[in-house]
């Protein structure tokens, strides 16, 4: 179990943190930096191992959302289903976006990411009848584990910390794994890896499914766990950026950077927000204005992100497997 | 039959304003090999500006669209000296995410700055209208129009005569090969960056008649725009133009035809089949998409 103890820490950290905190303020950001986590790790599976830089993910977590939704309200079964049926739709549309744009590199495939998740969106909010349009759907609150209508914030961060891990284990087999280095070796250059017999296409397009099917599952917990789903929030490109800055911030292609980078943009958000928002109702801005600025300034200094730069400063002796 | 012409005409008011987004955001990569996150922000903030000289000094929009171009140049150095400078050279994953980050940051100074209401800049001579063989316009779609064919021929003609523009085609076909015979490149960056800037300044100055004004306002008009410079071509000017016009015609009878509701979904399922198709667009090198350039 080598280079994994700060993972375990982390985790461990998260899961008795319930125990010890009573307070809802404290657990409800601990739920949420657990989810943006996850949907960060899932983002990086894709944009950080695979190289596939995406700006259009909150297409599946929408699609994991509206699963929840729909199986919750629509036809009253359970939003477990619904989240499993949203992994799986977003699953085949993942499939076909990788497969649509295998062929596309650098700026193109951001770009072309960005305009499926904006068809998911005005689809979603111009479908009246069965979506409920613009007005989104409410999810409404059904007592009992099955129906995900838990009231308990303690056990919702144990929920959302399955999902945590499950993103990291998946991390941490690629970089462990076999397939794991081919897809390194795909990212930093595919037709070298083309050439060595490396299936690139095939991988990309599995690393895209997987990040899919991962976004959704936090979409659909995300869901029941706020209660409403809006079409122009859970198919944003902001919600996109959301998750791909924190993968940046944390560290792209480490195992353990997106949740790293979730806490730390997550609870500086929150502190901010708290700073700015009580002066007037428009500073809320400042904090994203912060946001942007340190986002330059972070991919130009620290490109590596927190990860990078504390094993910049602090290298581990000779363990195999390490990102860039 | 009868709405035909109207539909011709608005194709080509639209597109207009749509070439003149485009070719700022096109010449930008075609130089920088950037594209532009920020873009949409930069027309947002030319809306804002027009917005504010009105309603602060009782400018008239068209005296702010004089003023605002060497404003947007200045303000398009500065940037590139501040924000781009360091990364022109970086990899594509620092180049998206510094305009992203740049995006972020100028869309909340807006809505810091102006909340997120949405404002309107409404004119005396707003309400009058004015026919072209049987179709009706009100004067701020017309003066948009022959503002932004006038800025877009103007740019054309500096990028084929003068000699900095002869310098910046250069740059664009090989920056090695230019720096080696003398030319400044770092001169050059910035000062596509400034041009393209002020294009898309310019535009948004104009659209602020038009429009509501709000933070997220450049969205999108700038997604238009990633359309219109994949479609024609990135890096290609001419290319850009006629993909804008192509976009503004599908748009115009798409809507026509189909209804508004729908028409978002018409161009970007266009966009969609044209990244699938063929990447490099109607005019692009074939090929573009797969190194990424």
């Amino acid at each position: 179990m080598r280079g994994v103890t700060p993972a375990v820490i982390f985790f461990a950290g998260a899961g008795l943190a319930p125990l010890v905190v009573q307070d809802a303020f404290l657990l409800d950001s601990l739920v949420f930096i657990l989810i943006w986590g996850a949907a960060a790790a899932a983002w990086n599976v894709a944009g950080g191992y695979a190289g596939q830089i995406s700006l259009g993910h909150s297409a599946f977590f929408g699609l994991g959302a509206y699963g929840a939704a729909i199986f919750g309200v629509r036809w009253e079964l359970s939003p477990w289903l619904g989240l499993a049926a949203g992994a799986l739709v977003a699953m085949v549309v993942g499939l076909l976006i990788g497969y649509l744009s295998n062929r596309l590199r650098g700026p193109y495939f951001v770009l072309a990411t960005i305009a499926f998740s904006q068809v998911l969106l005005v689809a979603a909010s111009r479908w009246r009848g069965f979506l409920s349009g613009g007005e989104g759907i409410p999810v409404p609150f059904r007592p009992g584990f099955w129906t995900l209508g838990i009231a308990d914030k303690r056990v919702w961060v144990w929920i959302v910390l399955g999902l945590a891990i499950l993103a990291y284990v998946v991390a941490m087999y690629l970089e462990r794994a076999r397939r794991g280095y081919q897809l390194a070796a795909v990212r930093e250059d595919e037709d070298a890896a083309l050439s060595l017999g490396v299936p690139a296409r095939r991988l990309k397009v599995a690393a895209i499914c997987v990040s899919a099917a991962l976004t959704a599952a936090c979409g659909a917990l995300w869901a029941q766990y706020v209660g409403f789903v809006d079409p122009f929030y859970v198919f944003s490109v902001d919600l996109s950026l959301r998750f791909a800055l924190a993968a940046v911030v944390g560290g792209l292609g480490t195992a353990l950077g997106p949740f790293l980078g979730a806490a730390l943009v997550t609870t500086v958000e929150t502190f901010l927000r708290g700073q700015f928002g009580g002066i007037g109702a428009g500073l809320v801005g400042i904090y994203l204005i912060i946001y942007g600025c340190a986002l330059i300034v972070m991919v130009r200094w620290a490109p590596q992100g927190l990860v990078g730069w504390v094993r910049e400063r602090w290298p581990r002796r000779a363990v195999a497997g390490t990102a860039p | 039959m009868h709405a035909i012409p109207q539909l011709i005409v608005s194709t080509l008011l639209l597109g207009a304003i749509y070439a003149l987004i485009a070719v700022g955001l096109t010449l930008i990569f075609g130089v920088m090999r950037v594209v532009n996150f920020a873009h949409g922000e930069f027309l947002m903030l030319g809306m804002y500006l027009a917005f504010g000289a009105w309603a602060l000094l009782n400018f008239d929009p068209y005296v702010t669209f004089v003023l605002s171009l060497p404003i947007y140049l200045a303000v398009g150095w500065a940037s590139y000296r501040v924000v781009m400078r360091p990364i022109v050279h970086a990899s594509h994953n620092v180049q998206v995410f510094t305009t992203v980050g740049l995006s972020i940051a100028l869309q909340n100074v807006a809505l810091v700055l102006w909340t997120a209401d949405a404002r309107f800049l409404r004119t005396d001579y707003y309400a009058v209208v004015v026919r072209i063989f049987g179709a009706a316009f009100n004067v701020a779609q017309i003066v948009a129009f022959g503002a932004s064919v006038a800025l877009t021929a103007a740019l054309f003609a500096f990028m084929r005569w003068s000699y900095t523009g002869k310098v910046m085609r250069a740059t664009a076909q090989d920056r090695q090969a230019s720096a080696l015979m003398g030319i400044d490149t770092d001169r050059v960056y910035a000062i596509t960056w400034a041009v393209g800037i002020a294009c898309v300044g310019a535009a948004g100055v104009l659209l602020a008649p038009i429009y509501p004004v709000y933070p997220t306002a450049g969205l999108q008009f700038v997604l238009i725009a990633y359309v219109a410079v994949v479609l024609g071509g990135l890096g290609n000017m001419a290319g850009a133009v006629i993909a804008a016009l192509v976009i503004a015609a599908v748009e115009v009878f798409g809507s026509y035809v189909i209804g508004t509701s729908w028409k978002e979904v018409l161009y970007l399922l266009l966009f969609i089949t044209v990244l699938v198709v063929r990447p490099a667009g109607l005019f692009g090198q074939r090929g573009a998409e797969m190194v990424g350039m």
